[in-house]
């Protein structure tokens, strides 16, 4: 009986090395990675609600509102809302025409081998590569001739330059990964093309649909120099508001504005960050540069 | 080379409500070629990876020569796994997957390429060092995993499933590589298996498990003419099956009642029991013999090639199935045969609840 | 029979678009323009003017290479340090442990964050009155804000440096964990069967298994990094000056005839980033090879 009841706990083996040592570092490690990594957003709500902050105060004695109030105020000579909402509009719109013409190109890429594949991957993924700075000093002076410069039209066209390579890459990736029989198969079964892309083309890459949106919203939406150097001061996004009053040396207000700039991309990274996992193979699509 | 012993192993997975391997008990002398057959999920695997150290017991230990290896690290364990779908290392050569054993051993680079190069001869592939895995073929791919797994002189080496992805003809190659090599090397050998057939060809002794519990433990004929449970004996191949009652030997069925041998039914359960017959050893006969034979009426006659495959209708319910390689004669479905049930030939096993 | 033979180009033509007419087109006038042709004001010579003098005048030429130092230092080192800090977090990431879908989403935290808020953030933290600083305060490490060392707006780049190594650890460290979550356990398992110990199932399994995204990765964050206008610009001191700071303060300025200066800059970036590029891929496709 003994002996039995004895078998039934978890055995101390001889030569074990102690279990505790490897976790402990592991936790450790990581634990200050991460905590590192999370560092400046629990800055940025400090700064946007400290009032007085004196130093070496660790958290400030008072807080206020006054930043939030003073940003939101028109009479403040920051127009939040309206590079708000200039911001989401170039961003959404970009984000969608790059899917458009991106999905084609991608599945092209994915899926089939043809003569001057490898000049085109290189064209794509050229942006990526070669600085905004350089193609768009010359766009700059295009742009003016063209009437296109200081127009929000302007850097939307700009802003699908480094949007491509991603959206190409992320879903080429998932293209590779996908079985085009499927479609076949759901013509012999009488679907026509319309109803074949939305019922199986569709739902088989939207993983990798929502990934690749995000780059693309995300890569935009984060654009200065090129908005700055097309926009010429008259299209004014929101990282154009957040470098302003980061340079003013108004800690608060930097980290409000920052705070409000950084919320649709944080949201939208919650919405989506199961895709963000292999089994897409959208991330997959971005290891293959 | 390594006697390798089980005493009451169990395996729980964090979290899963049933053993993945039940209190196995087991004893695998050394230099032998033990086969763990089972249907997948049954827990053979699981306990390749015990034996090898990539899991932990959750109860029991494992023995090699007496030695408790349970505390030993997987990378000092000397039991090596050869994994099913080979994972030979793709940013390596093939000569440097097969040396990479020895280079973990920081063995001096000479002697690793001598060595690789007789690990190849070995396996019957001289001269692909410098190639690329994935410029070899499948069954090319096995080998190469098999020469990895034997250049550290292994003390067991474990073998997942090593012909299942290996198509017919290149099967019977590998076997006869694995069989020869570990012949030669005299290396105690387990492999895992779903096919019955496999594990016969292959090993001296088959552990048949089923939902992690070890069911038999024993010579291959064994599994097939004195199977221990109906589900053994139907795995084997076993189709017929009569419910009855066993009296000495005497077993009562309502097909009728049958005699057995004097000899060779110590071991078999009395009572309640299974009567079962292998297809192949159940006669058609012309002339009804007087014991032993049942009429009945042919239900569907099947043409395999090798063989012919009677199904006779005794009862309603019950159904008779016999395979005949020397038929010549003419029976067709629909005829009223005699049904012959060799005495020796009869196996009874316990009634599954 | 004209749909198959044109179905790839069809495919290909939207993006191509994009790419040749706008990318290609913004490069080549930018070309023409370094290289001082003006069709507004009826100028079509070529010459290498602004390029001399930026890289060789008295005015420029200690600017312009001190600048380029700079750039290079802190692209290769941040590159180098999120590559290094990715593959590790990546990897204590991927075992299983309490509250690991927290940790995954701290990691992943910065991935959304545009540059210019992570230079915001370093500014919080690092500068002598930041965060950082005051933990070392209120520790009694430090007297005053200005014992605290200049991390942010330094001559040799940290600030930019650490803004960039946050801000691009979980875009490496995410391909890193794709490829580790398509790959599983199993080489793992056999290299140690085999009898490699912790470090060598590393340095030989994991680590080569990885590398190519991690290769693929740190060519963007290299490009990007390279580049990039915006966080030097905030977190950087007025001399050095990387390249691109360099080349938007020439091509803004009032002065029309330095755009033309600013436009070449903005090619020699453009052409270094290139070539740096090209000769990191064939060194790691080679050494891959050799491995």
């Amino acid at each position: 009986m003994a002996s039995a009841s004895q078998s039934k706990k978890p055995q101390k083996l001889p030569g074990d090395k102690p279990s505790w040592l490897w976790p402990l570092f592991r936790t450790s490690v990581l634990g200050f990675i991460l905590f590192m990594l999370s560092f400046p957003i629990i800055a940025f709500f400090i700064n946007a609600f400290a009032f007085r902050w004196f130093y070496p105060q660790l958290f400030p004695k008072n807080l206020s509102m006054d930043a939030w109030e003073n940003i939101f105020n028109p009479a403040s000579g920051v127009d939040l809302w309206g590079a708000l909402s200039t911001s989401l509009f170039i961003a959404v719109t970009v984000t969608l025409v790059s899917l458009i013409i991106g999905m084609p190109t991608a599945r092209a890429l994915g899926m089939y081998k043809f003569k001057g594949k490898r000049i085109v991957e290189f064209l794509i993924l050229a942006p990526i590569i070669v600085p905004g700075i350089a193609y768009v000093v010359g766009l700059n002076i295009n742009f003016l001739q063209l009437g296109l410069a200081s127009s929000v039209f302007g850097v939307m066209l700009v802003h699908l330059i480094p949007v491509m390579p991603y959206v190409v890459l992320t879903l080429s990736g998932v293209f590779a990964n996908y079985n085009a029989d499927f479609e076949l198969q759901a013509r012999t079964l009488g679907a026509g093309p319309i109803a074949t892309f939305y019922h199986v083309t569709l739902p088989a890459i939207f993983p990798g649909l929502v990934v690749s949106g995000l780059f693309a919203f995300l890569v935009s939406w984060s654009q200065y120099i090129l908005t700055l150097l097309i926009g010429g001061g008259k299209v004014q996004t929101i990282p154009l508001l957040v470098f302003t009053a980061a340079t003013s040396g108004n800690n608060a207000r930097a980290a409000a504005i920052s705070l409000v700039f950084i919320a649709p991309a944080v949201l939208i990274l919650i919405l989506t960050s199961r895709f963000l996992s292999g089994r897409s193979g959208a991330i997959g699509g971005l290891g293959k540069v | 080379m390594t006697h390798v012993v089980f005493d009451q192993l169990t395996k729980i997975y964090p979290g899963a409500d049933f053993k993945a391997v039940d209190d196995v008990t087991l004893d695998i002398p050394s230099g032998r070629l033990v086969a763990f057959l089972g249907p997948s999920g049954c827990g053979k695997t699981t306990m390749l990876k015990m034996i090898t150290g990539l899991l932990r017991p959750t109860q029991g230990s494992i023995t090699f020569d007496g030695e408790n290896i349970l505390g030993v690290p997987a990378e000092k364990r000397g039991a090596v796994m050869v994994f099913q779908n080979h994972l030979l290392f793709p940013y390596m050569s093939v000569g440097d997957n097969v040396g990479f054993g020895l280079k973990m051993r920081k063995i001096d680079k000479k002697v690793i390429e001598k060595r690789v190069d007789d690990m190849l001869e070995l396996v019957k592939l001289p001269g692909v060092a410098k190639r690329r895995p994935n410029q070899l073929s499948g069954g090319q791919q096995q080998r190469v995993a098999l020469a990895r797994a034997l250049i550290t002189d292994p003390r067991v080496l474990l073998l997942d499933e090593p012909l299942s992805n290996l198509d017919a003809h290149l099967r019977d190659e590998m076997r006869g590589l694995i069989l020869s090599i570990q012949r030669d090397l005299d290396v105690t050998t387990i492999f895992v298996t779903h096919d019955q057939e496999e594990a016969v060809l292959l090993a001296d002794q088959i552990a048949l498990i089923f939902d992690g519990k070890l069911v038999q433990y024993a010579p291959s004929t064994e599994f097939y003419e004195r199977p221990i449970s109906e589900r053994g004996a139907r795995f084997f191949g076993g189709l017929n099956f009569v419910p009855g009652t066993r009296q000495g030997n005497m077993v009562k069925t309502s097909i009728g009642s049958f005699q057995i041998a004097t000899q060779g039914y110590e071991q078999a359960p009395e009572g309640d029991v299974m009567l079962t017959i292998r297809p192949e050893r159940v006669q058609i006969v012309s002339q009804p013999a007087d014991t032993n034979c049942i009429t009945a009426k042919v239900s569907n006659t099947i043409y395999m090639g090798t063989h012919t495959r009677f199904k006779v209708q005794v009862q309603d319910d019950i159904e008779i199935e016999a395979a005949r390689g020397d038929f010549t004669g003419s029976i067709e479905t629909g005829d009223t045969v005699s049904v012959h049930f060799p005495e020796k030939r009869i196996w009874v096993v316990p009634r599954d609840s | 029979m004209f749909w198959e033979r044109f179905r790839i180009p069809l495919m290909l033509a939207p993006t191509l678009f994009v790419i040749i007419a706008l990318f290609m087109g913004g490069l080549i006038y930018g070309l023409l323009q370094s290289l001082g042709w003006q069709p507004i004001i009826d100028n079509y010579d070529i010459n290498l003017d602004a390029y001399a003098n930026v890289m060789f005048s008295e005015r420029y030429a200690n600017e312009f290479w001190q600048g380029l130092a700079l750039t290079l230092w802190v692209s290769l080192a941040s590159t180098f340090f999120t590559s290094a800090i990715a593959i590790i977090g990546a990897l204590l990431l991927r075992e299983s442990f309490f509250g690991k879908k927290v940790a995954s989403f701290l990691f992943q935290l910065n991935l959304p964050i545009p540059p210019i808020v992570i230079g915001i953030g370093m500014l919080f933290l690092f500068s002598q009155s930041g965060l950082i600083s005051r933990i070392g305060g209120s520790l009694d490490l430090i007297e005053r804000s200005r014992d605290f060392p200049i991390l942010v707006k330094d001559h040799l780049g940290i600030g930019i440096i650490m803004a960039y190594v946050w801000k691009e650890v979980p875009f490496i460290g995410v391909i890193v964990l794709a490829v580790l979550q398509s790959l599983g356990a199993d080489f793992e398992d056999v290299a140690r069967s085999l009898g490699a110990n912790r470090w060598q199932r590393f340095r030989h399994v994991i680590l080569p298994l990885v590398m190519p995204g991690v290769m693929s990765g740190s060519i963007i964050v290299f490009a990007f990094t390279f580049g990039s206008f915006e966080v030097p610009a905030l977190l950087g001191v007025s001399f050095p000056r990387v390249l691109p700071v360099m080349a938007v303060r020439f091509f803004r300025n009032p002065d029309l005839n330095s755009r033309v200066e600013g436009t070449a800059v903005a090619m020699i970036v453009a052409l270094i980033a290139l070539l740096l590029v090209l000769a990191y891929m064939w060194v790691s496709r080679r050494a891959v090879r050799q491995e």
